[in-house]
């Protein structure tokens, strides 16, 4: 599975007073790159908030491990969606806008997420410094253990 | 030659005379009254909305208003799907209140082009839109 991002370019955001509502719905735009096997289930509309979508998917994974058997993550500016389904140690992929259902393992899909939210994060504070000491990234970006 | 800035412009303008001057905090705020609930529909709201949503948006990937769209039609459609439509919770740690609702005839169109005639509005823990679109 493939699992990346191609983030805006953004020269006007103040990243020292950003807020969560901006991170879910107006900063750091760009597109989800996301192949399961042969199934191709990017999304390139150029304004889904990336950091939002790293954030949401982190939530999805927690409450999968945690017992629920299907999660769906809601795209911000459109009905589209992404389901995921856990069964037997694996997880079912599928959209509202791309064909077919890609299966994973549960570990692979795990290891993509959370490197997704690190490499976000990563080239969020080197394009943006002033975002490693604002409160609403490190919420939704930062370790497990940062967030709380 | 590309009408949107102006057409920003325009609705921000009105935006500002509609909230009234000389009423403090309330002059770049145009409010939606709703017996349900008040939401107010700030200017940046309105053009986030505009920017995606409206119907020269070259945005893809999302729904859009019908042709002949306004400021005002737009905020009688949010202010009857938040007063009628069903609410529910924001999706995985977002903060707010989604409410969706059927106006039983088409308000735009979906991201595949087809027919829309539904609403859904997202609206913050302060009463704010933050997004509207037709899906």
């Amino acid at each position: 599975m493939h699992l990346d991002y191609r983030l805006n370019e953004d020269r006007e955001t103040d990243w020292a007073s950003v807020t969560e509502e901006d991170l879910r719905y107006r900063v750091a735009l760009g597109n989800l790159i996301f192949r399961v096997g042969d199934k191709d289930f990017s999304a390139t509309w150029e304004w889904i908030p990336l950091v939002d979508l790293a954030a949401s998917f982190d939530d999805i994974l927690r409450k999968l491990e945690s017992g629920s058997r299907s999660e769906t993550f809601e795209f911000t500016e459109s009905d589209a969606w992404i389901r995921f389904e856990k069964k037997d140690g694996k997880v079912s992929v599928s959209t509202s806008y791309g064909e077919g259902v890609g299966e994973i393992p549960w570990s692979e899909l795990a290891e993509a997420t959370k490197s997704f939210r690190e490499r976000l994060h990563s080239e969020i504070v080197r394009q943006h410094p002033h975002a490693a000491h604002n409160a609403a990234v490190r919420k939704l970006l930062g370790s497990a253990a940062a967030r709380g | 030659m590309n009408l949107r800035p102006l057409t920003v412009w325009f609705v921000a303008f009105g935006l500002l005379m509609t909230g009234g001057f000389g009423m403090g905090q309330t002059a770049q705020y145009a409010q939606v009254q709703s017996s349900a609930a008040q939401v107010v529909l700030t200017r940046w709201a309105l053009q986030h909305i505009m920017a995606r949503h409206w119907p020269d948006s070259p945005a893809t990937g999302a729904g859009k208003f019908q042709a002949g769209i306004t400021e005002a039609t737009l905020r009688d459609m949010i202010n009857e799907a938040v007063h009628n439509g069903r609410a529910r919770q924001n999706t995985h740690g977002r903060p707010g209140t989604i409410y969706e609702y059927d106006f039983q005839r088409q308000i735009g169109t979906t991201i595949d082009g087809g027919p829309a005639t539904r609403l859904r509005v997202v609206v913050n823990s302060r009463n704010e839109v933050v997004t509207a679109f037709p899906f």
